[in-house]
């Protein structure tokens, strides 16, 4: 058991024998007052232990989850550290390679490239953690201009392949409508979901990847992008935590795959900010998932 | 020419150390995550004379393949590499058994001169057991037991121990104050050279160990006494 395992045991306990005492308080108040005292101070009893009883439980249960809190945020400094620090170092060990050794051109470029690399990942890591602070401000103000979400998922798509160094045939994109599907938002921050959602799918997707992205539109006034992966897949009752802020997936199965946990955050804060909503559906483990972003459609 | 096995998962990482130890002339092999190193050191008992350690990795962590190779009669010098440099996490490394710990980013030339000297070590080490002892060890002997600080080994009931970096520096330390309490917090700055407030208990597993080589009953210790609310007291000539 861990610290925090204890902490919690502990003031389960102690709650339990705390209501356990007000209880029994609360049953000699009613034997003792039943015999020949007013109605009115039996009820008045009954009633004021009611309310320490029920202030206990609550009381408990915001400890319990704030302790949790505490836990889900230990483990997100954990792993931007992570992230942070292994492109730095990753860096620093090509410099210095590069500074101390001859090299051949041929090598030379190859190092240029990792550390090319790196410090794209490193923005992409900062990125991530001042968008998810900004994504916990209250009011959102978007920029708001037609985007052809059909040809924004294309380009996004392609990025991903290059990023991820897939064949083509990896990700397929299957567009149902002929006419541009056309939504009203701010390009950069959709581009942002698309490709948190595309790179979850390669990330947790086991030996060889297969997403299948389709655009369309269900009914006159909106429009999906689905996302669907054969990857490692959501147990059901995480489908909804996984967008709450530094929550990371649970399976027994599953390796650690690195990341912040502000990802699906970040996606969740933004579909909401355009009037619309993402959501997961998964079989089960090891069955895949499918996450569906829906924005209301703009007539062109 | 000496053979270094890196565990790492980074492959950039992975590749610049590969790189970087081969152009100083060592061989390496690199494991991307935790069960293949197990897998390379236990079950094809392929012998390296360094292990550089990565912590975060996918699966089994570095934490859990050091006490893993320990718990399974390994001693290879270990050094962990990583990127948690936390006091609290320097030390959960040496619980685990690491011999040395590095916070990533790192100097190239602090990591090279750290496994030259995990390597002496091991050269110095086959060099006092062929060697006769011919020079004066470094050696303490109480009750029957002998303590050997530059084998790194304890002699007792019968049985040779062999102790990690940490062991052998924090029983040298217990040793050289003998029959006073020494405080977790001056074992922990004198030994480790840990400064900042952690948790000084980590210290006890060490105990734990130390007691397991040297005393008959290690319930019961009669050299390694504790001190109530102060620390550890070591006693040459028992209880």
């Amino acid at each position: 058991m861990t610290r925090r395992q204890k902490a919690i045991a502990f003031f389960v306990a102690l709650c339990v024998l705390l209501v356990a005492g007000a209880i029994s308080l609360n049953v000699g108040w009613i034997v003792i007052t039943a015999e020949g005292a007013s109605l009115r101070v039996l009820i008045f009893g009954i009633i004021t232990f009611g309310l320490i009883i029920a202030g206990l439980i609550i009381y408990t249960v915001f400890l319990v989850l704030e302790i949790r809190r505490n836990e889900e945020h230990d483990t997100f400094i954990n792993a931007v550290t992570h992230e942070l620090k292994t492109p730095i170092a990753s860096i620093r060990l090509y410099l210095e390679t590069l500074q101390s050794r001859t090299l051949s051109d041929e090598q030379r470029r190859e190092f240029y490239d990792v550390m090319l690399a790196d410090a794209d990942r490193l923005h992409r890591t900062v990125d991530q953690v001042l968008k998810a602070g900004a994504a916990s401000q209250k009011p959102k103000v978007i920029a708001r201009a037609p985007v052809d979400i059909g040809l924004l998922t294309q380009e996004c798509v392609d990025l991903a392949l290059q990023r991820h160094h897939l064949q083509a045939s990896a990700i397929v994109v299957e567009s149902h409508d002929d006419g541009p599907l056309m939504v009203r938002g701010d390009a950069d921050e959709l581009r942002s979901v698309l490709t948190n959602l595309l790179d979850n799918a390669v990330k947790y997707s086991s030996e060889s990847v297969r997403v299948i992205v389709g655009v369309a539109a269900p009914s006159p006034d909106t429009v999906w992008v689905r996302v669907q992966d054969r990857g490692v897949g959501i147990p059901r009752k995480q489908l909804k935590r996984i967008f709450r802020r530094f929550y990371r997936v649970q399976t027994r199965g599953l390796k650690q795959v690195k990341g912040t946990g502000l990802g699906l955050y970040i996606v969740r804060s933004i579909a909401r900010a355009h009037g619309g909503r993402v959501f997961a559906q998964s079989e089960g483990e090891g069955r895949g998932a499918t996450f569906t972003l829906e924005l209301p459609r703009l007539a062109s | 020419m000496s053979r270094i096995l890196v565990v790492e998962d980074e492959q950039h990482i992975a590749d610049g150390l590969r790189f970087n130890l081969e152009a100083e002339g060592h061989d390496v092999t690199v494991a991307p995550d935790g069960e293949q190193a197990l897998a390379s050191i236990l079950d094809d008992r392929r012998a390296y004379d360094v292990i550089v350690l990565d912590v975060m990795l996918p699966g089994r962590d570095g934490f859990a393949v050091a006490s893993t190779l320990r718990a399974a009669g390994q001693f290879v010098p270990i050094l962990m590499l990583t990127a948690r440099g936390r006091p609290e996490d320097v030390l959960q490394g040496f619980e685990a058994g690491a011999d040395d710990y590095l916070p990533k980013p790192f100097e190239l030339a602090i990591l090279f001169a750290r496994i030259n000297g995990l390597l002496r070590r091991r050269l110095w080490n086959e060099a006092q057991t062929s060697g006769n002892h011919t020079t004066t060890a470094d050696t303490y002997t109480f009750a029957g037991r002998t303590l050997d600080f530059t084998a790194m080994e304890v002699h007792a009931r019968g049985t040779s121990y062999r102790l990690t970096r940490m062991e052998c520096e924090l029983l040298r330390y217990l040793v050289t104050h003998p029959r006073q309490p020494v405080s977790r917090g001056t074992l922990l700055e004198n030994v480790w050279g840990l400064h900042e407030e952690t948790d000084t208990r980590a210290i006890d597993n060490f105990i734990v160990r130390l007691r397991k080589y040297l005393e008959d009953q290690p319930d019961s210790p009669r050299f390694l006494q504790t001190v109530r609310g102060v620390g550890y007291k070591f006693a040459p000539e028992g209880k």
